[in-house]
């Protein structure tokens, strides 16, 4: 099924606005809030189907999308719609966090980042041929998670001191003993198949204070995925996430030893509790030299991630650059020092 | 017969007037340098080869306002090369600057195969007894294959060198090695051009403090026992590995010159 937002006052399509966070209207400017909306289409009880095809109530055309897709836009009025159904009682994300930059933003921004690059080619740095940007609900899942760490070790602490002729080296052993326990807060997994994890990863952080109850209305306007996988599935990537993070705490709580040889390391991590959220993220898609380069932004903090082309050009002019300032700022303080002018 | 005679006389004068020439000379340079600087007693050197190091020890000790001074002895006295280094030092008074100035001294003691070399004044102060150790061992091998002439080249080009260096620098450094200057600037544009490829698709921000609720983290039951402890001792390494042919570094002459001094048989 497919929900659309028509505006109470001129009957216009309305959208999502970033900067009032509310549902507007760009005809007349109504502008409505959200929350305040009434809330039935997440409650209802759909059936998920598989269906693809969904009729536009707007001019009738037929909207053809992927199984995944929560949020669109009509392609024939540009209408934006949201699949009801597929947000479905088990698939309704908990929170959304809204987008705070706009698409006229992301593109300026964007523009921005390509200008920075050091080392991207020429004519990628004029960043004029954005071929597509789209607004991208991402499904995250925001993992509370407890580890338990139970660790064994032997701490060695080293002193030198000299008497006489010699050199004392002495060590000290110390059996050292810790049992932890660490809460890690919201950390989130993408859980969608068709996102990069690495691209996600780059994006964070998100700053969840601005998240906010899911309502429909916030996809009017941008495409949304519906997870697939649920929080089952994505446990172990988030587990692998936090574990170099234990490490790091672990080891913190153990100072003040020359070294630790590590005898026995239990870590036990649970899940406490796993959200199912929408994350804003603008994909760009960039033309240049006849490929298609993509690029994510973080919807509400800017961050570009995506790998750029590079200008062997720029590599090379770089590191000659590097070596050679170096190399004649190493000669000029051995020449003041005395060395001779060829070694 | 009496013009003959007169230009006899003439010549005579003549020829005694340029024998005198070069010590009036050098008697004029007196304060600045001297006018002998290879002292080959022992006769190790052609005539040649004398020349050809008078010239070399002439322009470097101009160079460094310091002498270099090369003696070679066959049976000195005294008979220990250091002593009579700092008594030819005080005898012949070879400073550049001033009769006991700046000097550096080689002597070799062919009786005892031994060479010392000294430096006074500016030489001590340039070439302490650690560089000369280094000149020392550049030297060495050149004097045991009796190429004297190569070894005494070396002497006068590498104290040349060193003196260039700030007091304190280790000249034989790595620093100042072309593996160095060449090799750091190589690796140092590597790795931040890898830092730059690495970071040109966005890097990740978040880290262990990024999510981590610090009023529910912390350490339940520690504890830190001690268990043995180990000691080990070993000598120390000295730290003067210059003497192995007697006493090393310097001292002060007879006549109350301080100097800087390196040692060694060869």
């Amino acid at each position: 099924m497919v929900i659309q937002y028509k505006c109470p006052n001129c009957g216009d399509d309305m959208r999502f606005d970033s900067h009032s966070g509310m549902l507007s209207c760009a005809s007349c400017g109504r502008k409505d809030n959200i929350q305040d909306l009434p809330d039935e289409f997440i409650t209802n009880h759909f059936d998920e189907e598989e269906a693809k095809q969904y009729q536009c109530e707007n001019c009738g055309a037929v909207v053809i999308t992927d199984a995944d897709t929560t949020a669109t836009s009509c392609s024939f009025c540009g209408a934006a719609v949201v699949l009801g159904d597929r947000l479905t009682r088990a698939l309704a994300p908990a929170k959304v966090l809204p987008f705070k930059i706009s698409k006229d933003e992301a593109r300026a921004a964007f523009k921005k980042w390509c200008k920075n690059g050091l080392l991207t080619p020429k004519g990628f740095m004029s960043a004029n041929r954005i071929k597509e940007i789209t607004g991208l609900y991402v499904p995250f899942w925001l993992y509370d998670l407890n580890a338990q760490a139970e660790v064994k070790a032997i701490g060695v602490r080293t002193r030198q001191y000299s008497r006489g002729d010699y050199i004392y080296t002495e060590k000290k052993y110390y059996d050292v003993y810790r049992d932890i326990t660490m809460d890690y807060s919201r950390v989130p997994v993408d859980a969608s198949e068709k996102m990069h994890d690495e691209l996600m990863d780059k994006l964070e952080p998100f700053h969840y204070q601005d998240m906010e109850d899911f309502r429909t209305p916030y996809l009017a306007g941008y495409i949304a995925e519906k997870y697939n996988y649920d929080d089952e599935a994505m446990f172990p990537r988030v587990k692998d996430k936090i574990s170099g993070y234990i490490d790091s705490y672990i080891s913190s709580t153990i100072r003040g030893y020359s070294y630790v040889n590590y005898k026995q390391r239990n870590i036990s991590t649970s899940k406490r509790h796993a959200a199912y959220v929408l994350l804003p993220v603008w994909m760009v898609y960039y033309d240049y030299d006849h490929h298609v380069h993509t690029f994510a932004m973080n919807g509400q903090t800017g961050k570009v991630v995506g790998k750029p082309p590079i200008s062997k050009k720029k590599v090379v002019a770089w590191f000659t650059s590097i070596a050679a300032t170096t190399f004649v700022g190493i000669k000029i303080v051995a020449l003041m020092m005395g060395g001779g002018l060829l070694w | 017969m009496v013009k003959s005679g007169y230009s006899r006389i003439l010549l005579i004068v003549f020829i005694f007037i340029f024998s005198l020439l070069p010590t009036t000379t050098a008697f004029a340079q007196g304060q600045d340098t001297i006018d002998q600087r290879i002292y080959d007693h022992a006769g190790l050197l052609s005539e040649n080869d004398i020349q050809e190091l008078e010239i070399l020890a002439k322009k470097y000790s101009d160079e460094r306002e310091t002498n270099f001074v090369i003696v070679t002895e066959d049976d000195p006295k005294p008979n220990d090369v250091a002593e009579y280094t700092e008594d030819f030092y005080d005898e012949k008074l070879p400073g550049y600057d001033k009769p006991a100035g700046n000097a550096v001294i080689l002597t070799l003691d062919m009786k005892n195969r031994e060479v010392y070399l000294a430096g006074f004044y500016k030489g001590e102060k340039y070439l302490g007894s650690h560089r000369l150790d280094l000149i020392r061992e550049k030297i060495t091998p050149f004097l045991s294959d009796g190429d004297y002439f190569h070894a005494f080249k070396e002497f006068i080009l590498t104290g040349h060198a060193y003196m260039g260096y700030w007091t304190g620098i280790e000249p034989d450094s790595f620093f100042f090695s072309w593996w160095f200057q060449i090799g750091v600037p190589l690796v140092l544009a590597a790795i931040v051009l890898f830092a730059m490829l690495y970071s040109s698709g966005g890097r990740v921000t978040v880290n262990s403090a990024t999510y981590i609720d610090n009023q529910h983290s912390k350490v339940r039951k520690h504890h830190d026992i001690y268990l043995r402890k180990t000691v080990d001792r070993r000598r120390k390494p000295k730290n003067n590995s210059n003497n192995r042919g007697g006493f090393g570094g310097g001292g002060i002459t007879r006549g109350g010159h301080s100097h800087s001094g390196s040692r060694g048989s060869f």
